[in-house]
């Protein structure tokens, strides 16, 4: 049963995107788009969008590594320790749930990190990983996407968009504990 | 905002790498200066250090402790090492290097532990010597500079580089899908939603299948695809954007939305955890299912009554640059 879903899930992620274009693609050319064309068409945009966000992912991403690499993460997670303790959260996730929104890549790193460290079937391994999938890059999607329009206004976008990851960093200790604890 | 998020991780980022550096120095962390007795062992009779272009295989054996405070060492150890002319001594580090010096040779970022030596006379298989560590100083400073500031910077192009490949496919698969009338269909199945998320936004507006299409891929966690069709839909909304460079009520929800993820198959999750050998990987799909679908509603409620403040619906205002 359960290797059966897990199998499932396999053959789904391998499938999706060949099925995606595959279906877009065959109901375009029923429906009589000159696919070809039309493909082309839109393709052109992809590099001038590309090239656009670039100021403002070296500007973002400059800042975190700055802040990764000084050791000022390590220092934020000594001061904030007392309070996640209270909330039933191990110190051990402490660094997961900081990098989550600030790197793809670096939270992937301290989520293999972490799962080798204390076992993927550890409450904290599995605390990890629900974090890991709950939660998302913010502060790259916020500069991506609203550097791609050139908005540097953002209005209650930081805000909200913390807001959703401290929920979401709450919903994963908090279940993880109900589900596993 | 984004403005103070940016000052805060950089001044904070550099203050904490400067702070570090300037205690790790008055407390000597590194070792800088002091000096260390041993003897340079050599496996036949020397009469004198190498000469230009020329090295010495050797040892040496420490036999000393360290200066008080810094920790003991066995009576003895003794390390392969190279010697150089001028003194200049590379040591090899191994297994049994005891962590004092270990953490010297790692903040020095070498393939051995730098040191300079110096002796009385240079004569017989031991000679007698001090050595100091080649000084260590602004560890994290340097850190800041080279895996900060230098890489990143470069990484970022990079990302945005590797992206113009899927941004191509994916608006040209998307420009396909509009004009076969499959986004417009997508779009009217779920109306009744979006309209309430974007009221802001014409129903049949291109924007809302960029963003259907988008929210879609994001849940199946076809990451790549999702990105390029985000931009797309960012740009659509941008053209209901009545002031230029100031973000939108849809455009703030939709950004929400996009951060606070409803992941249904978070398949790089499962990956890791069955490559580190967990006995059923994808236990937590559940778990993440729920979280992230809890994360989405509270963060749509939180985005909807903050767009409501005084403060934010002012910025809506058309007016005079200053």
């Amino acid at each position: 049963m359960i290797e059966s879903l897990i199998s499932a899930i396999d053959v789904l992620s391998i499938l999706a995107i060949p099925a995606l274009v595959f279906f877009i693609v065959a109901y375009g050319a029923i429906k009589k788009v000159k696919i070809y064309e039309v493909f082309v068409e839109g393709a052109k945009e992809g590099f001038h969008v590309a090239v656009r966000i670039i100021p403002y992912l070296v500007a973002i991403l400059v800042a975190i590594g700055v802040f990764r690499a000084g050791g000022a993460m390590e220092l934020l997670s000594r001061l904030i320790a007392p309070v996640t303790n209270f909330i039933g959260m191990p110190p051990e996730t402490l660094p997961m749930a900081l990098i989550r929104p600030l790197s793809g890549s670096g939270a992937l790193g301290v989520m293999s990190e972490t799962i080798n460290t204390y076992g993927a079937d550890s409450l904290i391994g599995r605390m990890v990983s629900v974090m890991m999938g709950s939660g998302e890059t913010t502060f790259y999607v916020l500069a991506v996407y609203f550097g791609s329009v050139s908005i540097s206004k953002t209005r209650h976008a930081v805000a909200a968009g913390i807001v959703a990851d401290i929920v979401a960093i709450l919903m994963s200790v908090w279940l993880t504990n109900l589900i596993f604890g | 905002m984004l403005n103070y998020i940016w000052l805060a991780l950089l001044v904070i980022g550099i203050g904490v790498a400067l702070y570090g550096d300037v205690s790790d120095i008055s407390a000597n962390k590194y070792h800088n200066g002091e000096e260390i007795s041993c003897i340079i062992q050599f496996s036949q009779h020397v009469s004198s250090p190498p000469t230009q272009l020329q090295k010495m295989q050797c040892a040496v054996a420490i036999a000393t402790q360290l200066p008080a405070g810094s920790g003991t060492l066995p009576d003895t150890i003794i390390q392969k090492a190279e010697l150089f002319p001028g003194g200049t001594l590379h040591i090899f580090i191994d297994e049994q290097t005891p962590a004092i010096l270990r953490e010297v040779f790692e903040a020095q970022k070498n393939e051995f532990l730098l040191v300079h030596a110096k002796w009385e006379s240079f004569n017989g298989r031991e000679i007698p010597a001090v050595i100091t560590f080649d000084p260590v100083r602004f560890v994290r400073i340097n850190a800041v500079t080279n895996d900060g500031i230098i890489k990143y910077a470069k990484t970022a192009v990079e990302l945005a580089i590797g992206l113009i490949g899927l941004m191509a496919l994916w608006l040209g698969i998307m420009k396909i899908a509009e004009q076969a009338g499959l986004v417009a269909m997508l779009a009217a199945v779920l109306r009744p939603v979006t309209t309430r998320l974007f009221p802001d936004v014409p129903a049949d507006h291109p924007a809302m299948g960029a963003m259907i299409m988008n929210i879609s891929a994001n849940m199946l966690g076809l990451n790549n695809a999702a990105t390029p069709l985000g931009l797309k839909a960012m740009e659509e909304l941008n053209r209901l954007n009545k002031k230029a460079g100031t973000a939108t009520d849809a455009m703030v929800t939709f950004l929400v939305i996009n951060t606070s993820n409803l992941q249904i198959i978070p398949a790089s999750v499962i990956a890791i955890r069955a490559a580190a050998g967990s006995s059923n990987p994808a236990e937590i799909i559940g778990t993440v299912i729920v979280a992230s679908a809890l994360t989405m509603v509270i963060a749509i409620i939180t985005v909807k009554l903050m767009a409501k403040l005084p403060g934010y619906r002012k910025q809506l205002l058309p007016t005079e640059e200053s």
